[in-house]
Parts: structure tokens; C-alpha cells; sequence
């Protein structure tokens, strides 16, 4: 027994036990009913062993399930990427001394903790092509040939869709950024602008490297965000226009609400393997290059 | 002697009216504190309700909480709330004589049985079979019994350019071409909404059963598809070059009804399919003097009217802790002040389709015209959705296709197949053995 622990290892029973109660046993329940036909009439008719059924389906529909599993893909590599980048240079700015960097620091993380119903409400009336506010201030400025169809335009959608969340969550991932930062001794930087390092080279070889916890973080949410993402899609397109934004999450749910249990477990087990495939992969690479430096 | 008479006749007077106020009083604060939840999808209470729910708080000293849902979202709210068992006290659907079994389900175990109500003979015999399942009465369907979604258009605008009403697809496009030179929307299509773009294919239903006759019963029986169909396809089609040729609009996809009176009112467009007492909406809304007049949906050449007996109903959750409130709201809201309320308070109806002859209605006189327009015989088929089984249950899934189709992302006969393939598959979960 190691007497150096401060805590009994009983002290682990409750929070495992609700832990498995409340996540694994639901999660294992689920992937057990989309081996089956369980649907609104199950109640009546009982619930069937079908095997691969409901899984054959989803690969083989007409209903392009497939498309939507590669936009939860793209959604959640280039979310990741638009806010990630931004968050790190702005949180080195807010970092360094900038003027006034509290305000910031609140105005940016003010839109996280707004609920995605008012953040779908409010973008949508922003995004109106008719009388939209942006197409209105670029009519204003004489910019009338950027105005877009910002959500019935398949070419723009997604990029509006990414931009909003974009808006939405830098100011997250930059606060844990600031977090990391504050972390890094300033003695570093000195030692480094001694050396002559530029701001790119000190950003490459101090910064980055110091913040590989901070990124792990990032990216082990950022992944699982994206994943799963549902609210900001449903709130912004509902899917649309047609079907240009249905993702996993959005067809496990249009399924569940017409009674298709079974078809809809199925789906959320393949988002719940992509989930742990990824995030089993970034905590294992970075894992390793945190152990390397 | 005498004025110890009138003393004990008047205190026995008082007496008795105290009692009897104290009966009142015992009566309705026996919900006093509790709190009725509705769940509505937007459109079908609207502010019409809100003058007699609050008499009814008012009375049984009670609150009601009413979750107004986008229109969009509600049908996968719905189903969510009940297959959790998590369904507000009162839930509507849109009611056709399939949809209590389609959309419910299951209506024993998530309904309260209303049969032998008092209110049940107020409900007009065509829209029973809407409202009952099994021989027992689930729901109360309270609609109006207006032209529902026909081609609205400004007379007055008509008039003035020398535009003649089109009776056929030609005439229409032609006269959309006409609009369009003259910078006005031709036709208001609110594509956002995601509900109200597929009323062009389905309220035609008479012109499909025309070409195909016997084409309800058969895809009733399983016996025939959407797909292939060469008169759906046609009017997919004809949709589809309105939407190239910009006739709804710059963005119809992204617009949504919010603004539709005021579109009407600014004369920025010059038709849309809306109910018939949406004139009365415009005119109110806007105080336009413009009139407006009323005619068949000119896509696949049709001359049919939409008949449709089915329309938003209200049904009691079994789940409820509140039963006994329920069943005393579904009273409240039938009795003729309530009735009579619910109808003045709304600027979008002009009638309210009750058997209750005390109710006085509203009829304009641009319906009670357009109605005498139309043959008897073009009156007798019901509109696609609600003549066919599991039909209006993927009415948001045939929009969005309707919309990919548009954008070039689907074509017209997948969009169709996407239906059979949704009615099947609604069909093998309700276990109907035409299709097993």
C-alpha cells in the first residue's frame, strides 16, 4: 500500500459508481439497442434481435447517412483549426501587455456563455440575405457585391455555420490558452530575445512547445465538440438548406423523433467509436510528445 | 313585524348568495396552485388563445405554461417528449384520420380518453375521424373551415397592370414574367419556414387522383409508389423552373413567412398560397387598401380544390399529474364565449368549424365569392397529405428534398422515391399489413 496517498482508494466507489450508472451503462445500453429494431411501436410489438441490420442500413440508404458522417468530420477538423489558430494569437496578444486586456479578455469569452438558442436567433436575423444586418451594412458601404445568401447559399452555409461557432467559442479556447501561458516563466522569453529569436521563432520554439498541455486540452474538447455538435446546427440551419448540413447528430435525431430508436442508436454507436478512436489518438500523440520534451 | 320579515328574508337572501358564491369559489380553487403545460407548435394558438387562457387562470386560479415551439422543430420535440415520457399536459398534433396512429402511435397509453364528453358533439362530424381512434375520442380539433392554402393575390394590383387570374401552368408562368419585369416578387415563397414550399405539390392532390384514378387507394394499399408518378413529377418540375427563374423571389429559401402581410401590404410581391382569411391578416397588419381575391393553384394544370378535413388538434397527455385540469380546460375552451373568443381574437380566421350555432362567423366575402367559383364535384378530393397514409408525417423531410432538389443536389424522382421509402418504413413500424 502506498502511504504517501493522501486519499483512500474508497473514496473512488461513488463517483465511479454514478459514472457508470449515468455515462457507460447508458452508452452500452444504446450500442446493444442498435443491434436491435427497437421503434415507437416496440411497446406493442416487442424488440427484435436484427444484428448489423440497422448498421447495413445506414451505409447502403438513399438517405446519404454517409454524407452527413463527412460533415461531422469536416466540422470537426476545420472548427478546430478557425478557432484555435485565432484563440493562440490572441491570447499571446492579451498576454503581452496589451492595453486594456481585462475588457478583452470578457468581451471575448462573452459569447460562450451565451445559450445557442439566442446565439441561432440572433445570427439568424444577422444573416438574413433580404434585411439581414450584414447585407444591410455592406449595402451601406457600398459593398453590395460581397452580400451573400449566408444560409440558403450551399457555397457559403458552412462557412457561415463555422463562422458563427467560430465567434462563439474562440473566447473559450483562448481563456485556456491564457491559462497555459501564464504558466510559461518569462524568464524563457528573455533568454530568448538574448539569443535574437524573433517573435515567430520565440512563438515556435518556446511558446508552442510550453503549451502542449493547453493544446491537448484544445484539442481533446475541440475534437469531442465537433464530434458531437448538434445546437448550433440546429439552431442556424436545421440541416439545411436540403440537407447541405445534416451531420451525425442531426440525423440521429430527426430518426429518434420519427420512432426509429434502433436506426438512431446506431448512428450516435458510430459517433460514440469516432469519438473514442479520435480521442484516444490525440491523447496518445500529444501524450507522448509532452513525455519527449 | 314587518320589518323583521324583510330583515330575515333579505339575511336569507344574503345567506344563500354567499353560499352559493362559496360553491363557485370550492368548485374552481380545487386546482388553485397548479400549473397546465401546452405544447404547440407556432401558428396553431397563436395570440387567439390568449384572451380565454387567462380567463381560465383567472377562474380556476391556476397557470398555464404555453411552450410555443418553431414549427420546424416540433414534430421531433414532440416525439421526443413522448417516447421520454416527458410530454406537457396538453399536446397538439396535426390531425388527419391517419395521424393518431401515425404520429401517436400509440394513443391508450399517451392519450386521455375524452369519449363521452361534453364538447364531443360540437365537433363537426367530417373532422371526427381526426380527432377519435379505435372508437374513442382522443382529440379536439378546432379549425376554421376556409379556403386553406389556395393562391392568394392582390386584386387591386391585378386590376391596375391588366393581369388576368391564370387557370393553367402556362398562364401562370407567363404572367409571373410579367410580374418579375415590373420588380415585384410574382409569387411569396417562405422556404425558412421549412413547412409551407410543399403545400404546392400536396394541396393538388385531386389533379394526381385525376390522372391515375383509384392513385389514393392504391398507395393506401401499397399498390403504388410516389416515385415514377409522371404527374408529380411534373409539378416537382414545374416548381423547381419557378425556383431558376427567380419567380419566388431572390432567396426563397431563406426567407421565412415573419414578414408575409407586410410583403403583401408593401405590394413587394403580388401572390402567395396562404389560407383565405390571411386577407384579413394583410389588411389588419398592414391597413392596405388594396383588395384581394382568391384562386386554384395553377401547377400540373390543376382545377381541383383542397379539400382537407384534418387540421391542428389538441389532445390530453395520459402522463399528466393534472387529468381532472385538463379535462376541465378542454371544457372551458368549448364553450361558446370560449369559442366565440378564440374566433374574435384572431386576425387569421374569419370562421371557426364548430357545431355550435350560437358562434357568430366572420366569412369574407372574397371567400364566400371564391367558393361559389368552384364546381361541386372538384370538391371531393381530399389534399394529398391527409387522403394518404403516412404521408404528412415526413411532410419537413419532402421539404428539404423539395429543396435539394432545387439546388441540384437530388433529383425529382428521388424525391419522390425518398417518400415511399419513408412511408414504408412508417408503415413497417405501425406493422400495417399491406406493407408486411
Amino acid at each position: 500500500m502506498n502511504k504517501k496517498k493522501i486519499y483512500p482508494q474508497w473514496f473512488l466507489l461513488v463517483p465511479l459508481a454514478l459514472y457508470i450508472l449515468f455515462f457507460l451503462l447508458p452508452a452500452f445500453m444504446g450500442v446493444g439497442y442498435s443491434f436491435t429494431d427497437w421503434n415507437s411501436r416496440s411497446v406493442l410489438n416487442g424488440l427484435n434481435f436484427v444484428g448489423l441490420q440497422n448498421y447495413i442500413e445506414i451505409f447502403t440508404s438513399d438517405k446519404d447517412y454517409l454524407s452527413g458522417i463527412g460533415h461531422t468530420l469536416m466540422f470537426t477538423v476545420v472548427s478546430n483549426i478557425v478557432k484555435m489558430i485565432p484563440a493562440l494569437l490572441i491570447a499571446i496578444m492579451l498576454q503581452e501587455g496589451l492595453r486594456g486586456k481585462g475588457i478583452y479578455r470578457t468581451l471575448f469569452y462573452l459569447p460562450s456563455i451565451l445559450p445557442f438558442v439566442i446565439i441561432g436567433l440572433l445570427f439568424k436575423s444577422i444573416l438574413n440575405y433580404n434585411n439581414g444586418l450584414l447585407n444591410m451594412i455592406l449595402d451601406a458601404f457600398h459593398l453590395g457585391f460581397l452580400k451573400q445568401k449566408w444560409l440558403s447559399d450551399l457555397g457559403v452555409v458552412w462557412k457561415s455555420v463555422l463562422g458563427v461557432d467560430a465567434w462563439r467559442g474562440i473566447g473559450y479556447v483562448m481563456t485556456i490558452f491564457l491559462a497555459g501561458l501564464n504558466t510559461i516563466p518569462r524568464s524563457y522569453y528573455e533568454a530568448a530575445q538574448i539569443d535574437g529569436a524573433s517573435f515567430w521563432q520565440r512563438l515556435r520554439y518556446v511558446t508552442i512547445p510550453m503549451l502542449t498541455g493547453a493544446i491537448m486540452i484544445n484539442m481533446v474538447f475541440g475534437i469531442t465538440y465537433g464530434l458531437k455538435v448538434f445546437d448550433i446546427i440546429y439552431v442556424l440551419t436545421n440541416g439545411g438548406p436540403g440537407h447541405a448540413t445534416e451531420v451525425l447528430t442531426t440525423y440521429a435525431f430527426q430518426l429518434y423523433s420519427k420512432g426509429q430508436y434502433g436506426m438512431s442508436t446506431a448512428l450516435s454507436s458510430i459517433l460514440l467509436l469516432i469519438t473514442a478512436i479520435a480521442g484516444v489518438f490525440v491523447v496518445r500523440t500529444l501524450g507522448k510528445q509532452e513525455v519527449q520534451q | 313585524m314587518k320589518k323583521r320579515a324583510l330583515a330575515l328574508a333579505i339575511s336569507a337572501a344574503m345567506a344563500a348568495s354567499m353560499t352559493t358564491g362559496v360553491t363557485v369559489a370550492a368548485e374552481n380553487t380545487d386546482f388553485a396552485g397548479e400549473e397546465l403545460s401546452i405544447l404547440v407548435s407556432a401558428g396553431w394558438m397563436d395570440n387567439r388563445y390568449d384572451a380565454t387562457i387567462e380567463r381560465f387562470e383567472d377562474e380556476y386560479g391556476v397557470t398555464v405554461d404555453l411552450q410555443t415551439i418553431p414549427a420546424d422543430q416540433y414534430s421531433d420535440l414532440l416525439q421526443s417528449k413522448l417516447a421520454t415520457d416527458s410530454c406537457a399536459d396538453i399536446f397538439w398534433i396535426q390531425s388527419n384520420p391517419f395521424a393518431i396512429a401515425s404520429v401517436i402511435v400509440d394513443p391508450e397509453k399517451y392519450c386521455i380518453d375524452f369519449t363521452g364528453a361534453s364538447w364531443e358533439e360540437k365537433i363537426p362530424e367530417a373532422r371526427r375521424a381526426a380527432c377519435t381512434y379505435d372508437g374513442k375520442l382522443y382529440g379536439l380539433q378546432m379549425w376554421h373551415n376556409s379556403p386553406e392554402y389556395v393562391m392568394l393575390y392582390n386584386k387591386t394590383l391585378f386590376e391596375e397592370n391588366g393581369w388576368s387570374v391564370p387557370t393553367n401552368y402556362e398562364e401562370l408562368k407567363s404572367l409571373c414574367a410579367e410580374i418579375q419585369d415590373t420588380g415585384i416578387t410574382p409569387w411569396f415563397m417562405p422556404g425558412a419556414d421549412g413547412w409551407q414550399h410543399q403545400l404546392t405539390f400536396f394541396q393538388i392532390g385531386g389533379v394526381y387522383e385525376e390522372a391515375t384514378p383509384g392513385l389514393y387507394d392504391a398507395l393506401n394499399n401499397n399498390e403504388a409508389t410516389f416515385a415514377d408518378n409522371e404527374k408529380m413529377l411534373e409539378v416537382l418540375n414545374e416548381f423547381k423552373e419557378f425556383s431558376d427563374l427567380g419567380y419566388f423571389g431572390e432567396d426563397w429559401i431563406g426567407t421565412d413567412s415573419t414578414n408575409m402581410a407586410n410583403e403583401f401590404g408593401d405590394r413587394n410581391c403580388a401572390m402567395a398560397v396562404a389560407n383565405s382569411s390571411f386577407i384579413k391578416q394583410i389588411k389588419e397588419d398592414t391597413g392596405t387598401e388594396d383588395e384581394f381575391g382568391l384562386f386554384l393553384e395553377p401547377f400540373g394544370d390543376n382545377t381541383w380544390f383542397p379539400a382537407s378535413p384534418a387540421g391542428p388538434t389538441m389532445f390530453g397527455y395520459n402522463g399528466s399529474e393534472h387529468p381532472e385540469l385538463v379535462k376541465e380546460f378542454f371544457n372551458f375552451v368549448t364553450t361558446t364565449e370560449s369559442l366565440q373568443e378564440i374566433l374574435d381574437n384572431s386576425p387569421a380566421y374569419t370562421n371557426i368549424h364548430v357545431n355550435d350555432d350560437a358562434v357568430e362567423q366572420h366569412w369574407l366575402p372574397e371567400e364566400e365569392e371564391f367558393m361559389a367559383s368552384i364546381p361541386e364535384e372538384k370538391m371531393s378530393v381530399s389534399v394529398l397529405q391527409n387522403g394518404t397514409k403516412y404521408t404528412n408525417d415526413y411532410w419537413m423531410d419532402f421539404g428539404q428534398d423539395m429543396v435539394s432538389f432545387c439546388q441540384g443536389e437530388m433529383e425529382a424522382n428521388d424525391v419522390l422515391a425518398n417518400m415511399d421509402t419513408n412511408r414504408a418504413e412508417a408503415a413497417k413500424t405501425a406493422g400495417d399489413p399491406a406493407w408486411n
